[in-house]
C-alpha cells in the first residue's frame, strides 16, 4: 500500500510539473510570443526593452519559466494586466461560487440518480429503464447551452418561475434562499449531463452484484427481497459507484464554463471565458494550472479511496489514472 | 460425396464477417434512421445554394426580425434581417465538416501513437501514457479557448485544436487492444518470417483493432460537432460573417426577448444531427460487437462521458 501510494504521488507530480511545462510552452509559442502579447503597444524601441527587462521578458526561456513555477509555488500567480489586481484576488472568489454550483448539481443528481438507478436493476426494461435509457441518449446529444437557453426562455421570461440569471438578486446577496431560486435552473441543465449516467452506473452496479451466489443463497434462505437489494446487495455496488463519484470530483471546478455563462454565473468558467475575449493570460493559465490541480490531485484521491474501500484491487497494477 | 460437396459449397458461401455486420446494422431501426438523417443534413450541406435563393451573409435591415411564415421567408429573418432558414443551412456545412475532419484527424493521432505505445511497450509506452495522462488532466475546454485566443480564431486553427484535445481516448483503446494482440500467434509467426514491425502494426494488428475504432470515431463526430457549437456560441469559434449553429444561438440569446423562437431552431439541428450520428455509432459497435448485448455499453457510456463532459459542458 505505501509502494502504490508513492509511486501514486510521484506520478501525480511529474504530470503536473508536465502540464505546468505544456502550458507555459504555449505561451511561448503563439505568434509573437509573449512579447507581443504581455507588452504595451506603441511604445519607443527603447521603453518597449524597459519593460521588458521589467517583465523579466529579456530572460533566456527557461529562467523565465522557472521564475514563474517559483512565483505560482509560493501562491503568487501575476497580477491581472490591465488593472493591476493579483490574479488570485479575483479568482479564489469565483472557484468557491463555482463549487457551490457544482456541489448542489452533484448532490441533487446522487439523490435522484441512486434510488433510481437501484429501482432500474430490479425492474429491468421496465418504463422507468427505458426512460432513463432515453435520458441518456438525448443528454449526450444535447449541447447543455442549448437546454440553459431552452429553460430561461419557458421557465424565466415566460413563466418568470426562475430568475432569469446571476447568482443574487439586486441588494440580496447572502440571502440563502434567493440563491436557491437562482440555482434552480442552472442545477437543472447540469444535472441532466451527470443523471443519465449515474442512473446507468448504479443500475449495471447493482445488476452485477444482483447474479453472484450469495445472493442466490441470501433468497434461498427466506430472506426478504427488500433486506437482500438493500442490505445484501447494495453494500457491494455502492464500491464502485463512489469511485466513479470520486473520479468526477474535478468536474466541481472545472465542468461548467458553459452552464455559468449562459447563467451569468459569477464563477471561474465564466472569469476564464471573460478573460480569454479579454486576452488576459496571466489569468488564464492560472486557471488553467488550477484546475490541473484539482483534476490530478481527485483522480488521486479517488484511485486511493478505492484501494481502501476494494481490497480485491490490485494494487501493482501499473499505470494508473493520473 | 455430394452432401460433403454441398457442404463445401455452404462455407465458400458463408458471408465474411462485415457482411454479417452489414446486414445486423440494417435490421437496426434506430442506426438506419440515423444514416437517414446524415444523409438528409449530407444532402442539405452539398446542395445549399440550390435549396436557398438567399445569402447567408447578406444583411437586409428593410426585412429585420419578421416572424416565421412570412412571404419568402419561412422561419421568418433575424435582427439584421437574414433569412433564417438559409443560415440554418449552410450551418449544416460547417458542422459536418468540422465534425468529420475533427474524428479523422483526431483518430489518425490517436492511433498512431497508441499503435507505438502498445507495440513496443517498455519506455515508449511509459513516456507516451504520461503524455496521455497530462492531456486528460487539462480541461479541453479552456485549452480549445486558450489556444483560440492566442492563435486568433479561424476554421483551421479550431479543427487542428479539438482534434489536439481530442485524440487521448483512441489512443488508450488502440494501446489497450494492442497489448493483447501482440502476444498472439500469429505475430511471432509474421516476426520469425522477418516481417517489420511497421508491416505487423499496419498490416495484421491494426487491421484486428478496426471495430473499436470505427465505433469511437463515429462517437467523436457528434462530440466534435457539440464542441464547435460550444466555441462558436462563446464568441471563439466561427466568425461573424459566416454561420454555424453555434453562433446562431449566441445572437438568439441577446434577442430573445424580440424574438424567442430564434433559439429553437439551431438547437433543435444540432441535437438531431448528434443524436443520428450517436445512434449510427450505437448500431456499429451491435453489428461489429455482438458479444455486447446491453442497450447502452458500460464502456461506451464511459466514452460518451468523458467525451461530452470535458469538451460540452
Amino acid at each position: 500500500m505505501t509502494e502504490y501510494l508513492i509511486r501514486r504521488i510521484l506520478q501525480s507530480v511529474l504530470v503536473l510539473f508536465l502540464i505546468s511545462v505544456l502550458s507555459f510552452a504555449l505561451m511561448h509559442a503563439a505568434p509573437g510570443g509573449p512579447t507581443q502579447i504581455m507588452l504595451s503597444p506603441g511604445l519607443s524601441q527603447e521603453a518597449l526593452e524597459i519593460q521588458k527587462r521589467n517583465l523579466g521578458l529579456d530572460q533566456p526561456v527557461h529562467i523565465q519559466y522557472i521564475r514563474w513555477m517559483g512565483n505560482i509555488l509560493q501562491g503568487d500567480l501575476g497580477t491581472v494586466f490591465k488593472t493591476g489586481i493579483p490574479v488570485g484576488d479575483i479568482l479564489w472568489p469565483t472557484v468557491g461560487n463555482t463549487m457551490i454550483l457544482m456541489g448542489a448539481a452533484w448532490l441533487v443528481t446522487l439523490i435522484v440518480a441512486l434510488p433510481w438507478g437501484i429501482y432500474n436493476s430490479t425492474r429491468v426494461y421496465s418504463i422507468s429503464d427505458h426512460a432513463a435509457n432515453f435520458i441518456a441518449y438525448l443528454g449526450f446529444a444535447m449541447p447543455t447551452f442549448w437546454f440553459g437557453i431552452i429553460l430561461q426562455k419557458y421557465l424565466a421570461l415566460k413563466l418568470k418561475w426562475f430568475p432569469l440569471s446571476d447568482m443574487w438578486s439586486f441588494g440580496k446577496k447572502g440571502d440563502i434562499g434567493d440563491l436557491v431560486w437562482h440555482l434552480v435552473m442552472p442545477v437543472t441543465v447540469l444535472s441532466l449531463s451527470f443523471l443519465a449516467s449515474y442512473v446507468k452506473y448504479a443500475r449495471a452496479s447493482m445488476l452485477e452484484v444482483l447474479h453472484m451466489d450469495y445472493i442466490r443463497t441470501a433468497r434461498a434462505k427466506g430472506v426478504k427481497e427488500r433486506v437482500v437489494v438493500f442490505r445484501h446487495a447494495l453494500r457491494n455496488a455502492l464500491i464502485p459507484v463512489v469511485t466513479i463519484i470520486g473520479l468526477d470530483f474535478p468536474l466541481l471546478v472545472s465542468g461548467a464554463a458553459l452552464t455559468e455563462k449562459v447563467f451569468n454565473w459569477p464563477g471561474m468558467g465564466r472569469l476564464f471565458v471573460d478573460m480569454a475575449l479579454a486576452r488576459e493570460y496571466s489569468v488564464l493559465m492560472a486557471i488553467v494550472l488550477v484546475t490541473a490541480v484539482f483534476v490530478v490531485f481527485g483522480n488521486l484521491l479517488a484511485d486511493i479511496l478505492y484501494a481502501i474501500v476494494d481490497p480485491r484491487v490490485q494494487l501493482s497494477r501499473k499505470g494508473g489514472r493520473a | 460425396m455430394s452432401a460433403s460437396d454441398s457442404a463445401l459449397q455452404a462455407v465458400k458461401k458463408s458471408p465474411g464477417p462485415w457482411k454479417i455486420a452489414g446486414r445486423k446494422f440494417v435490421r437496426n431501426p434506430y442506426a438506419m434512421a440515423g444514416v437517414f438523417v446524415l444523409l438528409f443534413f449530407v444532402f442539405v450541406a452539398i446542395f445549399a445554394p440550390i435549396l436557398t435563393p438567399y445569402d447567408p451573409a447578406k444583411i437586409d435591415l428593410m426585412n429585420a426580425n419578421l416572424p416565421a411564415g412570412s412571404e419568402g421567408h419561412l422561419l421568418g429573418t433575424d435582427e439584421l434581417g437574414r433569412d433564417i432558414l438559409t443560415r440554418l443551412i449552410y450551418s449544416t456545412r460547417v458542422s459536418l465538416t468540422v465534425g468529420f475532419s475533427v474524428a479523422l484527424a483526431s483518430v489518425l493521432i490517436g492511433t498512431v501513437i497508441g499503435a507505438i505505445s502498445g507495440y513496443f511497450g517498455g519506455w515508449i509506452d511509459t513516456i507516451l501514457m504520461r503524455f496521455v495522462d497530462v492531456m486528460y488532466s487539462l480541461p479541453s475546454l479552456f485549452i480549445n479557448i486558450l489556444v483560440l485566443t492566442l492563435w486568433g480564431s479561424s476554421f483551421g486553427y479550431m479543427i487542428m485544436v479539438l482534434s489536439f484535445t481530442s485524440w487521448m481516448g483512441v489512443a488508450r483503446l488502440v494501446r489497450g487492444n494492442f497489448l493483447q494482440l501482440r502476444e498472439m500467434q500469429y505475430v511471432e509467426a509474421a516476426k520469425a518470417i522477418g516481417v517489420s514491425n511497421v508491416s505487423i502494426i499496419f498490416r495484421h494488428l491494426l487491421r484486428n483493432s478496426i471495430h473499436p475504432i470505427i465505433v469511437y470515431a463515429t462517437l467523436m463526430v457528434g462530440s466534435a460537432i457539440l464542441s464547435e457549437s460550444a466555441l462558436s456560441y462563446l464568441g471563439l469559434g466561427i466568425q461573424a460573417p459566416q454561420t454555424s449553429w453555434g453562433l446562431m444561438l449566441s445572437n438568439a440569446q441577446e434577442f430573445m426577448l424580440i424574438q424567442p423562437q430564434l433559439a429553437l431552431y439551431p438547437g433543435l439541428c444540432i441535437l438531431v444531427l448528434v443524436l443520428a450520428v450517436n445512434f449510427i455509432g450505437d448500431g456499429l459497435q451491435n453489428a461489429l460487437n455482438p458479444k455486447e448485448k446491453k442497450k447502452i455499453p458500460m464502456r461506451r457510456l464511459q466514452q460518451w462521458r468523458n467525451e461530452y463532459l470535458k469538451s460540452a459542458n
